[in-house]
């Protein structure tokens, strides 16, 4: 086939709408602006693991949709989420990323709050005797907080379905795995790459793109058919992957995993994923369990926060093997996270200011192999939120 | 004769040029047979030590071995060390040497960024002809690496 010229270029590809979306998605501003009061202000948000927050008292800072939150155990075991902004003058309460605390004072006027996010005293109250302003009256904005297998979820809107509508079954593909298992959290970080959040989600749901990854090659592509992949697609967006296997002696330097001790009701070689609309995804290879978040900077940044998974109270070599097989694959100088942030910010160097005008989203192996129903089921979702679809989003 | 703190000097850096210019072989002929390479680094979120990579020689040998295979970040990396401390037990036992190191990104066009900041923890085998490592923590004073690196700090 000859190269094409701009006419050919620019014509929609022969294809269905949802088999392939339009550049715009990923830099219109106004869609940008959009996706966070459609989607990111109206979705159950995983923020935490409840290890991190294990004791009464115990406290994380995370931020969602451009909300600060503050996530608490209080005294009576809850973990209950506040919007992290003080009643008084809009200054952030809780400043750490996590801790302790029975209390938080505000820096600028010390207006105090308890974990049930009473404001529980203010500095010369009478100076308000002549308004209606009374501390009873002023606590945080309390934000709707649901836990399921020990993974905390938000939603920032009141009147949002309950967590297990939203969820539609979806991390029911770990069924076997997280009612027998308590679970801690290892790992974390952050990272922030120049990317829109939606090419890195798609690292993640886009089974294609395997090739790319030295380690998969080795390690996933040959362990087993490709017709034993199940891809299924939920309400809401959701998609779980099933049936990839690893052999991960393959990749030169590592080691058989035959003898690791895994999480309750997997195998050494079995690979789930379970990646949640928008953009909130659960892994399990075997011995170890990772979670990322993928939170909107701006259209052309997105945040990345990253999770490593194993066993609470294991033995401190099963835990330095979980640790060491986690870094395998995930963390910042594993091999294949790594290469999954190159490819967002690759596509944002074309996408980013417009130069690349579509994608296809259209291989279809009926769920198998290297289907593109994941990608598809994301961007129907995504085009409902929206009101517009993700082939055309916009009219011109 | 033990090795001078001069020649201890010259092993971080030599280290650090190894990594800089992919030359992984001299990298690990830096190294003890029985070297521990690790990333540390402490998480305020999780307030909790964490470890990011944790490897006997061996393995960092394959590691580095397999890094030409990879899908890697675009352009280099540049090591910046200076040794702070090099504290010796007695003139053969081994040496405790603190170095703080920044690490750039140069990009394919020619900006720089600050990659990682952190201090290498190294004990050094001073006994021999000339220094070598035993083991290196890499502890990391910041915490977002962007994309990250498949090449170790
Ligand atoms: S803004 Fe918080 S006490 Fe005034
Ligand atoms: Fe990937």
């Amino acid at each position: 086939m000859p190269s094409r010229s701009a006419a050919t270029w620019e014509r929609p590809p022969p294809l269905p709408d949802g088999h392939y979306v339009s550049g715009r998605v990923y830099h219109d501003e106004q869609i940008f602006a959009e996706e966070r009061e459609h989607i990111f202000r109206k979705v159950w948000h995983f923020v935490c693991h409840e290890s991190e927050v294990a004791e009464a008292f115990d406290f994380r800072t995370v931020e969602r949709a451009d909300v600060p939150l503050l996530v608490v155990r209080g005294e009576d075991g809850h973990i209950r989420t506040f919007i992290n902004v003080c009643s008084h003058r809009g200054a952030r309460v809780a400043m750490e990323p996590g801790g302790n605390a029975r209390t938080f004072t505000c820096f600028y006027h010390h207006w105090t709050y308890d974990t049930e996010g009473s404001c529980v005293s203010m500095p010369r109250p009478e100076g308000y005797d002549h308004t209606p302003i009374r501390k009873e009256d002023m606590g945080l904005r309390e934000v709707k907080t649901d836990v399921k297998w020990g993974f905390v979820f938000v939603n920032l809107d009141d009147d949002c379905a309950p967590l297990d509508d939203f969820l539609g079954g979806a991390l029911d593909i770990f069924d076997r795995v997280l009612p027998n298992a308590e679970l801690e959290v290892f790992h974390y970080h952050r990272a922030e790459i120049d990317a829109n959040w939606k090419a890195y989600q798609e690292t993640i749901v886009d089974l294609y793109h395997e090739f790319m990854h030295v380690i998969l090659r080795d390690t996933q592509m040959p362990a087993a058919s490709m017709d034993d992949r199940e891809m299924r697609t939920y309400a809401n967006g959701h998609v779980t992957i099933a049936g990839l296997k690893a052999d991960y002696e393959k990749y030169v330097g590592w080691g058989h995993r035959d003898d690791s001790t895994c999480f309750p009701g997997l195998e050494p070689d079995d690979a789930r994923f379970a990646p949640l609309f928008p953009a909130q995804t659960f892994i399990t290879r075997g011995t170890v369990m990772r979670i990322d978040t993928v939170q909107p900077v701006t259209a052309h940044k997105c945040l990345i926060e990253s999770r490593g998974l194993g066993l609470k109270g294991e033995s401190p070599e099963d835990r330095m093997m979980r640790i060491d097989q986690h870094n395998e694959y995930w963390g910042p100088f594993g091999r294949n996270v790594t290469e999954d942030a190159f490819a967002a910010e690759g596509c944002e160097v074309s996408f980013g200011k417009g130069a690349a005008l579509r994608g296809i989203i259209a291989r279809d192996e009926g769920g198998k192999g290297q289907c593109d129903s994941g990608l598809r089921g994301f961007w129907a979702e995504w085009s409902r939120r929206m009101g517009r679809p993700a082939s055309h989003p916009t009219n011109d | 004769m033990s090795a001078s703190n001069d020649a201890v000097r010259e092993l971080i850096y030599r280290s650090c040029r190894c990594l800089d210019t992919h030359d992984f072989d001299g990298y690990i002929a830096l190294c003890a047979p029985a070297f521990r390479y690790r990333i540390t680094v402490y998480s305020p979120e999780l307030r909790k030590e964490m470890i990011w990579l944790n490897h006997d020689r061996d393995r960092l040998a394959a590691l580095l071995a397999a890094v030409p295979r990879h899908l890697a970040r675009l352009g280099s990396l540049q090591r910046n060390a200076t040794v702070y401390t090099i504290e010796r037990d007695g003139t053969e036992g081994p040496a405790r040497v603190t170095s703080a190191f920044s690490v750039f990104n140069i990009d394919n066009e020619g900006r720089p960024s600050v990659f990682a900041v952190g201090h290498y923890h190294d004990t050094v085998d001073v006994g021999g002809e000339r220094p070598l490592l035993v083991a290196r923590n890499a502890r990391l004073a910041s915490r977002d690496l962007g994309i990250g690196s498949h090449v170790p700090i």
